[in-house]
């Protein structure tokens, strides 16, 4: 899987899209995976707890989706776009330090089924995010 | 603004620190995992530095004594040379907190540690006393010319004899040593003290033999923590931050931050904080801890309810990682303000369980 290595620190995997908020987006099907980024969760450190939205809830852009406790701060996880979320990863309920370890494979939070898939396109390119991630480790 | 730097910042840069900005002070956050730099103070050894701490020098013998009787509760005549305050705090008027501070008593002068964040103030403090009063002491930042470590964790003391300082395993908490001769050179400072609840040491010397000192305990095993692990160790303690648990607009009556000895008088802030203790307080400081199940975590702003009714807010919280829950500190209205209390810490709007406890959180 080809990635981009931002500062020589963060990785961002290509095979995806990001939101400004740090997190990531997936399409499998017409079902999108959503997760935080390798950057969030090395800003954020060691992660302590998750809270999700329940399943079944209809989400609009922008909602809180899921909030990631750690030790620093607490992380809040946005919808990508319209739709409902179907599941969500219930191990991060007790295992939420998987985010830290893996944070674009077994720490995904939750699953969404967009309203508009075509909305998916709308989002930043991993070179897009690579910036904004330098941007904001420039100030 | 510059962030200021620690004279050990290269060291932590080899031991691949994650640095932020704490108190104007660009310092260590995390080496690895701030739980697992936490969890190894608690059962072996960690080494922070914490060079950030403001350290001042006030010189003039029994002036200096007498000086800095008038501008801290604590009774310090009791205080012999080569013991610490343990800690205490400069009051304003109105007896609010214009910073906890530790005081050491060196004999011919004093020492005082504050927090970083109020070292500018404090100097402008003494420094106004000291015309108002014309009072004949030396008031010396050395911040910057002594770094400070500390070395906390029940391996500590193994740890001590490691670097060629066995001789500061006869001292007992709060007593201190000055000009030992370690391992990597002089030190200029080692007390029995620290800031987690565990026995352990704070040690001050020049950077270079600083830098020595704390790459040798490193190598003999201590687990290098950064300030993530001093936060959530504070809190188990239920020690209480500058600027977020208590500040200038705070009493210790409310805080139940015992700084004053009993009796003493003509101290600032004693007028006000004898009014205080007359009438009572209509908040107090308690702990807060979460039901084992609740993933949220209370933090500073959040509000303690009971039955949806405000009783109180929390001026700081984290993870507790040897209770493996949240906990925190808060403010709660006298009436609110008893132990066992169920109650509600309100993380985003929606109420999770918990209840009030007394300090320290953490049971040992």
């Amino acid at each position: 899987m080809s990635e981009i290595k931002v500062l020589g620190e963060y990785t961002i995997l290509t095979d995806r899209k990001y939101l400004e908020t740090d997190e990531w987006v997936k399409l499998e099907g017409d079902i999108a995976i959503i997760g935080i980024s390798d950057y969030a969760q090395k800003k954020l450190k060691d992660i302590v707890g998750v809270e999700f939205k329940e399943p079944g809830t209809k989400v609009k852009k922008g909602d809180l989706v899921a909030e990631v406790e750690s030790i620093k701060s607490r992380g809040e996880v946005y919808a990508p776009f319209n739709g409902e979320i179907i599941e969500v990863n219930t191990r991060l309920e007790e295992e939420p330090d998987i985010i830290n370890s893996d944070p674009y494979g077994e720490g995904w939070l939750v699953k969404i089924k967009p309203d508009n898939p075509a909305d998916y396109e709308k989002l930043l390119s991993p070179e897009e995010y690579a910036k904004t991630i330098e941007e904001r480790e420039k100030s | 603004m510059t962030l200021k730097k620690s004279p050990l910042h290269e060291v932590h840069v080899e031991l691949k620190a994650s640095f932020e900005e704490f108190a104007g002070w660009y310092m260590p956050i995390t080496y690895t995992s701030g739980i697992k730099e936490h969890l190894a103070v608690r059962e072996k050894a960690g080494v922070f530095d914490v060079s950030h701490m403001g350290r001042i020098k006030i010189t003039g013998g029994d002036d200096a004594l007498v000086f800095l009787q008038k501008l801290v509760p604590k009774e310090l005549s009791k205080i012999g040379p080569g013991s610490m305050s343990g800690p205490t705090a400069f009051l304003n008027e109105n007896a609010g907190f214009k910073d906890d501070v530790m005081l050491y008593n060196s004999g011919s002068e004093w020492y005082i540690v504050c927090n970083a964040v109020n070292r500018e103030k404090i100097l402008d403090w003494l420094n106004k006393w000291k015309t108002e009063w014309g009072a004949n002491v030396g008031i010396e930042d050395i911040t910057f010319d002594i770094v400070m470590m500390a070395l906390q964790g029940p391996s500590s003391a193994e740890l001590m004899e490691k670097i060629g300082l066995s001789k500061a395993l006869e001292l007992k908490m709060m007593q201190f040593h000055r000009n030992l001769e370690s391992s990597y050179g002089k030190v200029f400072l080692v007390s029995r003290s620290g800031w987690t609840g565990e026995d352990g040491f704070e040690i001050w010397a020049t950077p270079e033999i600083g830098a020595k000192i704390f790459k040798a305990l490193v190598g003999y095993g201590a687990t290098p923590a950064g300030l993530a692990a001093r936060d959530t160790l504070r809190l188990e303690m239920g020690f209480v931050l500058y600027g977020h648990d208590i500040d200038e607009n705070t009493t210790p009556v409310e805080a139940r931050y015992w700084v004053w000895t009993p009796g003493k008088t003509g101290y600032i802030g004693y007028e006000a904080l004898r009014e205080v203790l007359k009438k009572g307080v209509d908040k107090i400081r308690v702990g807060v801890k979460m039901k084992k199940k609740v993933k949220a975590i209370p933090r500073g702003g959040d509000l303690v309810t009971v039955e949806g009714e405000v009783i109180g807010e929390v001026t700081s919280g984290n993870y507790s990682p040897t209770m493996k829950r949240g906990i925190g500190m808060a403010y709660v209205d006298s009436r609110h303000a008893l132990i066992g209390l169920e109650i509600e810490a309100n993380i985003r709007g929606r109420g999770y369980p918990g209840k009030l406890v007394d300090f320290p959180i953490l049971k040992k």
